[in-house]
């Protein structure tokens, strides 16, 4: 653990009911961090990213400090559940540890631009927070995903320009991809994670080729996807170690104004 | 001192990667189908694209194989292969025995030695996973000891467990594309806890801990490496397996060990 510096700028734990696995509880976050080297995460719990921070933040605040503050966390607006959501948001505003909020227009059925968000972005422009956001590509086996390709967040994006913003996921395995490259380049306060299966061939290369390093940000998606699956292919990249070092840990630092040395 | 540590935490990698010999049974060639970021590697570049992920051979399929016909695939595959001076074979694509289909697919013709496997499509290539209907090529891959290749997103789940049963001299690779694998593990392990003969192929086997829980739960003998390149980068399935925290040994059998076996067993 002493040598651990990676920061997984997008972990989750939790019980998922679509899928077994054998580590996905909170311990487990932990074990894992410390198995791939693993010093701090942004996480969100599965219940609160399913039913939005109003079914309690409490234990992610918790985490935080049973954490020994490893662990920070995101609240999650749900659009169905504004106004609840909202209330826990605003409570939560000054907890250690909480530093941002989360979005997932595909899992609440609700796209990306619809003006109910506006009230979360809002929230976190006045109190400094960054916003990461599921974003994928329109998907033929998962229609969902159409709700959170990376354009549809563009007219936020634009009215609030001092929001952090982080497209998780960098925009999916297809045609969102474009669209998270080009607006990590047009908008100075858009960043990208590369958590989940966006396994593509050479992709840190290539992203580092498309857009500034400091836009891009290591992510795992635990318990999803394990770290281990992410890290050795930033480490063998074919890339300068500085490159991999703002990558693996400093971007997230920035870009989540994480008090961390 | 960060990147003194990343430079540490590279060079061991790089060095337990080139120890493990990766041996590769998800190679492809031609124009990947559903992933319209990934690009097709020239057959002229693929041993340097191998080489530059250090993976030292395996077998290499053509998407022809799926997307046009298993015929076309096949002798896609074996020209390119001929070209090649790495340890490759050919993992062929095959279809029932009955109706007799004319071309290179197996059981109507000689079968090449370059080939040391066979895949199949039940789904795209609308034939059933049933016993009436890929019985006969079971028997024939059996006869040959030949393992059997096919996409989670191909099968259906009782028919895998029904084949697996009633063959169970046939070794059966379950791969782990061309969407997560995640969301089928309850009757993946149920299978592969009641089917001796069931091996997994890695490349989308990338939940937490999947790896150690795999080798602990059914053996590191049923678990092989594969990259899908080249929509996968192959070194996320080389980092489950390069960090795992299991003996070097099972590191070793997984990353290339069981495969060679395989192509070895081969009787054509």
């Amino acid at each position: 653990m002493s040598n651990a510096f990676v920061i997984d700028a997008h972990a989750h734990f939790g019980y998922v009911g679509a899928f077994f696995t054998p580590e996905c509880e909170a311990t487990h976050l932990l074990a894992a961090m410390d198995k791939a080297g693993i010093s701090h995460a942004i996480c969100m719990d599965q219940l609160t990213v399913l039913e939005g921070a109003a079914a309690g933040l409490e234990p992610l605040r918790d985490l935080f400090e049973a954490s020994g503050h490893r662990v920070y966390y995101l609240g999650t607006f749900d659009p169905r559940r504004a106004s609840a959501c909202m209330e826990a948001l605003r409570q939560a505003k000054d907890w250690p540890g909480f530093v941002g909020l989360k979005l997932h227009p595909s899992m609440h059925g609700v796209p990306a631009e619809d003006p109910v968000y506006k009230q979360a972005w809002r929230f976190a422009a006045d109190h400094n927070l960054a916003i990461m956001s599921h974003s994928w590509s329109v998907s033929s086996y998962n229609p969902v995903q159409f709700l959170s390709t990376p354009e549809r967040f563009e007219l936020h994006v634009r009215e609030f320009p001092q929001v952090h913003f982080v497209l998780g996921h960098a925009g999916g395995r297809g045609s969102g991809r474009y669209q998270a490259v080009r607006m990590a380049n047009e908008y100075p306060h858009v960043y990208l994670d590369f958590a989940g299966d966006i396994f593509d061939y050479r992709l840190l290369e290539k992203l580092v080729q498309s857009v500034p390093v400091e836009k891009i940000l290591f992510g795992s998606d635990i318990p999803w996807m394990d770290p281990r699956s992410h890290l050795t292919r930033v480490l063998l990249a074919d890339l300068e170690d500085s490159v991999k070092g703002q990558i693996l840990r400093g971007n997230a630092i920035r870009v989540y104004r994480l008090a961390v040395s | 001192m960060l990147e003194e540590r990343i430079r540490m935490m590279t060079q061991e990698r790089l060095e337990l990667a080139k120890k493990l010999r990766f041996y590769d049974c998800n190679v492809w060639l031609g124009r990947p189908e559903g992933f319209p970021l990934a690009e097709e590697i020239p057959p002229e570049r693929l041993n340097e694209v191998l080489d530059e992920r250090l993976i030292t051979g395996g077998f290499v399929s053509h998407w022809r194989g799926k997307t046009v016909s298993p015929q076309q695939g096949n002798e896609s595959v074996l020209q390119d292969l001929r070209r090649q001076t790495k340890d490759l074979f050919a993992a062929w694509t095959g279809l029932p025995l009955f109706p007799s289909e004319l071309g290179p697919v197996p059981g109507s013709t000689e079968t090449p030695k370059e080939v040391r496997g066979v895949r199949i499509f039940p789904k795209s290539h609308h034939f059933p996973m049933t016993d009436w209907c890929i019985g006969s090529l079971c028997e024939w891959l059996i006869d040959r000891r030949m393992p059997l290749f096919v996409w989670h997103t191909e099968l259906d789940w009782p028919s895998i467990y029904q084949i697996a049963k009633r063959y169970s001299k046939l070794s059966i690779v379950i791969e782990t594309q061309v969407q997560k694998i995640l969301y089928h593990t309850r009757p993946l392990f149920l299978l592969m806890r009641d089917c001796r003969n069931v091996l997994l192929e890695l490349s989308n086997f990338v939940g937490q801990g999947f790896v150690e829980y795999a080798a602990r739960e059914f053996g590191p003998d049923r678990l092989i490496f594969g990259s899908f390149l080249p929509v996968n980068d192959p070194l996320v399935a080389m980092g489950m397996i390069i960090d795992a925290e299991i003996p070097e040994e099972q590191k070793a059998l997984i990353a290339g060990g069981n495969l060679r076996r395989l192509a070895t067993e081969v009787r054509i």
